[in-house]
C-alpha cells in the first residue's frame, strides 16, 4: 500500500556544536554613483552541526543575500560593511576567489530555486553529475558516471541509467529538482547544503516528496541544512532551528517548536498568522 | 446535486483540445460547475491541470472546443463580439500577475476609468467621482490615482487590479491565482479585502488556485480537478475534512500547514501526473492511484452524489468495497507532542 510515512531516523541533538556561524554580518548595495544603502543590519546566527536550520522571511528580508554570501556569490554590487561568516573558524568573505572555490562544492553546495535553469541545457544530467564528482573526487570518468547513476538513483529517480543520458529538458521540475539534490547532497557530500526555496513554483504532492528527500538525506548522513524559504508550512515540517528574517535584520532565531508554539517577536507573530490565516487554531 | 442559491454562471461539458504535434492535449475535458450568485466556488488542482484555461473559457478569452457555458441562464458561447462584449461587464476576471495585467502606460486613473467609460458610457464627472471611490474601496487613497503600476508594490498592483474588475458591478468575478505572486501577510489582507467586496457588493467568484490554505480561508464549495476534470466537488468545510477521491486525500495530505505538532497520514499517489496528449477513457488516475481496480480502466468515472451537493467521481469510493484506510485530513485536531518532531509523529 501506497500509504506511506517518512523514514524513522533521529534527529541530532538541539545543543550541537555551530558548523557555520555569521557574525554581525551588515552590507549595503553600493549604487552607480557610490552611495550605499544598507540592506543587512547585524545578521547574526548559527548552522548547527548536524540540524536543518530554516531561514524564513518574505521578499526583500535578505534572507537569499545572506544565504549568498556564504557561498561568495553575492551581488557584485553587495559590499560587508562589517562582520565574518566563519567555517571552521576561517573568515569566508575574507577569502579570494581561488580559496572559495575549494569551499564551494566540496564544503558548501547549494541547491537553488529553478532547478530547469540551474542545470546546463547542453549536456546530459549524468554528465553534469559525472563532471563535478570527476573534479572534485578525481576519479575516473566511468567510476564518475557510475557515482552519477547511483546518485540519481538515491534520490528515488525511476531508471537512473536511462534518466543520466537526458538532457535538462526531458526532466519535470521536480524531477530536475531531485537531479540537483543528487549533485549538491550525494556527490559533492558537502558538510554543509543551503537549499534556496528549493520547492518554490512546484506543486504540493512534489514538494512533499522534495522536502521528505531532503529530511531523509540530511538525517542519514548528519547533513548540516540550510533551508531558506517564505513558506512556513514546510518549515514545520521539516525544520528544527528557525531564524525569522525581516527587513535585513534576524528578529528572531530558536528552536521551531518554540518559534511555532511560543514566538516572542512580533513580525514572528504576524508571519505566523498570516500562514495560518487565522484559521488552523485547534 | 442539489446546492442551495441561484445560480449565475454555468458551465456544461465543457471541453478544450489544443491541437498539438502529434495528438490532442486535453486541457479541460467535460467540466460541469456552477457558480451560486453571492458565492465562491474555488477551482484547485495542480499545474496542468486545466482550472486556468476553464476560467478562461468562462468569459471565451479561450473559445472552448464544445460545451456549454450559461449567464443567468443564457448561452453566451452563440453570441456575437457585439452582444458578448455587453455580457462582459458582467463577468469580469483578476489574473495572477498584477504586473502583466495592468497597462505599464496608464495611471490608476485611466485603468479605472477604461471599463465605465466602455461598458457603462460613463460622462467624465462621473467616471472621476466613481474611479475616487472605487480606489477608496479596495483600500487605496485618490493619491494613486495619479500613480503608473511600478510606482505601486504588489498588493497595491492587485488591489487596482480588483477595482477595475469591480468597477462596472459585474455580477461575477474570476480570479485566477490572485494572491499566488504576493507575499503571505499582503496575502491576507487582499483576501479580506475580496471577502469584504464580496458581502457589500453580492460578487460570486470563481477562486482558481493552487493554494489549499487559501481556498479553505475563502470558499463556499471546491472543486478539484486532475487532468482536465473534476474528480470531486462540494461545501468546502466537508470536503476538507472528509475528501473521498484518492487524489483529492493525496493533494490534502501533502499540503503543508504551518502549525507546530499537526499529524498528517500522507496519501501517496505513484509517480507523476501523465501526459495530457491523447487521454485515454478510463480514471485518470490509473497508474497512480494505490486502491485501483480493473473497473477504473473500464470507463471514465462521472461525477456521483456520495451526499447532499458532494459529488466524486470514483468507482472505487461509490462501491464503498473493503473500503480505503481511514483517513485523518487537515481539520483532524493537532495532536501535540512534547518535544517530538512532527516528522516522527508521522510513523
Amino acid at each position: 500500500m501506497n500509504v506511506a510515512t517518512a523514514p524513522i531516523v533521529a534527529a541530532a541533538p538541539l545543543n550541537a556544536a555551530p558548523l557555520l556561524e555569521i557574525e554581525n554580518y551588515s552590507g549595503s548595495f553600493r549604487a552607480r554613483n557610490g552611495d550605499l544603502t544598507p540592506v543587512l543590519y547585524n545578521v547574526s546566527l548559527q548552522l548547527k552541526t548536524g540540524v536543518i536550520t530554516a531561514v524564513v522571511g518574505e521578499t526583500g528580508s535578505g534572507k537569499t543575500l545572506v544565504a549568498s554570501s556564504i557561498l561568495g556569490i553575492q551581488p557584485a554590487t553587495f559590499v560587508r560593511t562589517s562582520g565574518r561568516i566563519l567555517l571552521g573558524g576561517v573568515d569566508l568573505v575574507s577569502l579570494d576567489e581561488k580559496g572559495l572555490r575549494k569551499i564551494r562544492g566540496g564544503q558548501i553546495s547549494m541547491v537553488f530555486q529553478d532547478a530547469r535553469a540551474a542545470l546546463n541545457p547542453m549536456f546530459t544530467v549524468g554528465r553534469q553529475l559525472a563532471d563535478v564528482h570527476q573534479r572534485l573526487h578525481g576519479s575516473g570518468k566511468a567510476e564518475a558516471m557510475e557515482a552519477a547513476v547511483d546518485a540519481i538513483r538515491r534520490v528515488h529517480i525511476p531508471e537512473p541509467a536511462r534518466r543520466a543520458r537526458q538532457y535538462p529538458h526531458e526532466f519535470s521540475g521536480g524531477m530536475a529538482q531531485r537531479a540537483m539534490i543528487a549533485m549538491a547532497a550525494l556527490i559533492c557530500e558537502p558538510q554543509l547544503l543551503i537549499l534556496d526555496e528549493p520547492t518554490t513554483g512546484l506543486d504540493v504532492t512534489i514538494q512533499s516528496e522534495i522536502m521528505d528527500l531532503i529530511l531523509e538525506l540530511s538525517r542519514s548522513r548528519g547533513l548540516t541544512t540550510c533551508l531558506i524559504t517564505h513558506d512556513l508550512g514546510v518549515v514545520a515540517a521539516t525544520c528544527e532551528e528557525v531564524v525569522v528574517m525581516n527587513a535585513g535584520r534576524v528578529v528572531e532565531t530558536g528552536s521551531a517548536e518554540t518559534i511555532f508554539t511560543a514566538a516572542k517577536d512580533g513580525y514572528t507573530r504576524k508571519l505566523l498568522a498570516a500562514s495560518q490565516l487565522g484559521e488552523m487554531a485547534a | 446535486m442539489i446546492v442551495e442559491g441561484r445560480p449565475i454562471l454555468q458551465a456544461r461539458n465543457l471541453r478544450k483540445l489544443f491541437p498539438v504535434g502529434r495528438g490532442m492535449l486535453f486541457a479541460v475535458d467535460g467540466v460541469d460547475l456552477d457558480i451560486m450568485a453571492g458565492q465562491t466556488l474555488a477551482l484547485v488542482g495542480e499545474s496542468g491541470s486545466g482550472k486556468s484555461t476553464v476560467g478562461r473559457c468562462l468569459v471565451r478569452l479561450i473559445e472552448p472546443t464544445s460545451g456549454e457555458v450559461f449567464l443567468d441562464g443564457r448561452s453566451i458561447l452563440g453570441l456575437n463580439s457585439v452582444l458578448l462584449a455587453r455580457q462582459y461587464r458582467r463577468v469580469q476576471m483578476v489574473f495572477q500577475d498584477p504586473n502583466a495585467s495592468l497597462n505599464p502606460r496608464m495611471t490608476v486613473r485611466q485603468t479605472l476609468i477604461e471599463p465605465l467609460r466602455l461598458h457603462l458610457k460613463m460622462n467624465r464627472r462621473t467616471r472621476e467621482a466613481r474611479a475616487r471611490e472605487l480606489v477608496e474601496m479596495v483600500g487605496l487613497t485618490t493619491a494613486h490615482l495619479d500613480r503608473y503600476p511600478n510606482e505601486l508594490s504588489g498588493g497595491q498592483r492587485q488591489r487596482v487590479g480588483i477595482a477595475r474588475a469591480v468597477a462596472v458591478e459585474p455580477d461575477v468575478v474570476i480570479l485566477d491565482e490572485p494572491t499566488s505572486s504576493l507575499d503571505v501577510s499582503v496575502r491576507g489582507q487582499i483576501l479580506d479585502l475580496l471577502m469584504d467586496l464580496q458581502a457589500k457588493l453580492n460578487l460570486a467568484y470563481l477562486f482558481i488556485s493552487h493554494d489549499l490554505q487559501v481556498v479553505r480561508h475563502v470558499s463556499h464549495r471546491v472543486a478539484v480537478m486532475y487532468l482536465g476534470g473534476i474528480v470531486e466537488i462540494g461545501p468546502t468545510a466537508k470536503v476538507f475534512s472528509e475528501p473521498k477521491h484518492p487524489y483529492t486525500r493525496a493533494l490534502l495530505s501533502a499540503a503543508p500547514v504551518a502549525k507546530w505538532g499537526v499529524k498528517r497520514t500522507r496519501l501517496r499517489l505513484s509517480g507523476e501526473i501523465s501526459s495530457p496528449i491523447d487521454l485515454p477513457d478510463t480514471c485518470r488516475l490509473v497508474g497512480r492511484c494505490p486502491f485501483q481496480q480493473p473497473v477504473c480502466s473500464e470507463a471514465r468515472p462521472k461525477l456521483v452524489d456520495i451526499d447532499q451537493d458532494h459529488a466524486v467521481a470514483c468507482p472505487i469510493v461509490l462501491a464503498k468495497t473493503e473500503g480505503p484506510p481511514p483517513f485523518v485530513g487537515l481539520l483532524a485536531t493537532p495532536s501535540v507532542t512534547a518535544g517530538a518532531h512532527p516528522a516522527t509523529l508521522t510513523q
